[in-house]
């Protein structure tokens, strides 16, 4: 598990590196600031989602290992929960589809 | 003051009743799916109507693969039955995403104009959410609580 981490981070870091190192060129136009925007909201909606979704997970860990007979009460509340955390990053894809057309 | 036989009684009822609402929610995908499929065809024409069909097949998919992979956690966490490798549960997370991605691109390929309809397909598992909610309300409702 932390070599996939690791490979997870290299990767992100490595798609960062690749324009920070691009040649620059002559301003063509006008700054498209709705898909800068549209990327950090998706960045944003995806990190929260995400941090959301572990913590949901860490919770109904720590809930079955405290209260192994409420287990299907616990899973049921954990499906719903991540599901309905994915469908808020799903919202704002389909948002920034509609933007940036 | 309810008598015990009577408390315990309504109980076991209310606890049949919120086991069976996963099977009730896949259902409710599956009558949606079939609700919204023909509408959009007949509002939007066939290009949307295959975006519905195949985002709400891509969204009944990754809800049954979510069940599964909860109930294998929860398996590994309470240590019951034979527990599953976690390398497999994070695989199959991961493979979610991967038919997600694929679907979305092929259709962006294929028809940019689906994409609407692959979007709205992908939300029914929200939808099948709320109307769950609204049948348990409307049972509490009638029992009186």
């Amino acid at each position: 598990m932390r070599k996939l981490s690791t490979l997870f981070m290299v990767l992100s870091l490595v798609c960062f590196a690749v324009p920070a190192f691009a040649q620059g060129g002559e301003a063509t136009g006008p700054v498209n600031w709705v898909a800068i925007a549209a990327g950090f909201s998706m960045a944003i909606a995806s990190a929260v989602c995400g941090l959301a979704q572990g913590r949901a997970t860490a919770a109904a860990a720590e809930a079955l290992g405290r209260n192994p007979a409420a287990r299907a009460g616990i899973q049921f509340a954990l499906i719903l929960g991540l599901v309905l955390i994915e469908s808020l990053a799903l919202y704002t894809l389909a948002i920034i589809f509609l933007k940036v057309k | 003051m309810m008598p015990i036989s009577a408390t315990l009684n309504s109980e076991l009822t209310s606890d049949s009743f919120y086991s069976h609402a996963l099977s009730r929610i896949s259902r409710s995908m599956l009558v949606l799916a079939c609700m919204f499929v023909p509408l959009s065809l007949m509002s939007h024409g066939w290009r949307i109507a295959l975006g519905v069909a195949l985002g709400s097949a891509i969204a009944y998919i990754n809800f049954h693969w979510l069940k599964r992979i909860v109930h294998r956690f929860a398996e590994r966490a309470t240590e019951t039955g034979s527990s599953p490798s976690g390398r497999r549960i994070v695989l199959l997370a991961l493979l979610r995403y991967v038919l997600m991605a694929s679907a979305a691109y092929a259709i962006l390929n294929v028809s940019p104009a689906s994409l609407y309809g692959l979007f709205a397909g992908l939300f029914l598992p929200v939808a099948a959410i709320a109307c769950e909610a609204a049948y348990e309300a409307y049972v509490a409702l009638a029992r009186g609580i």
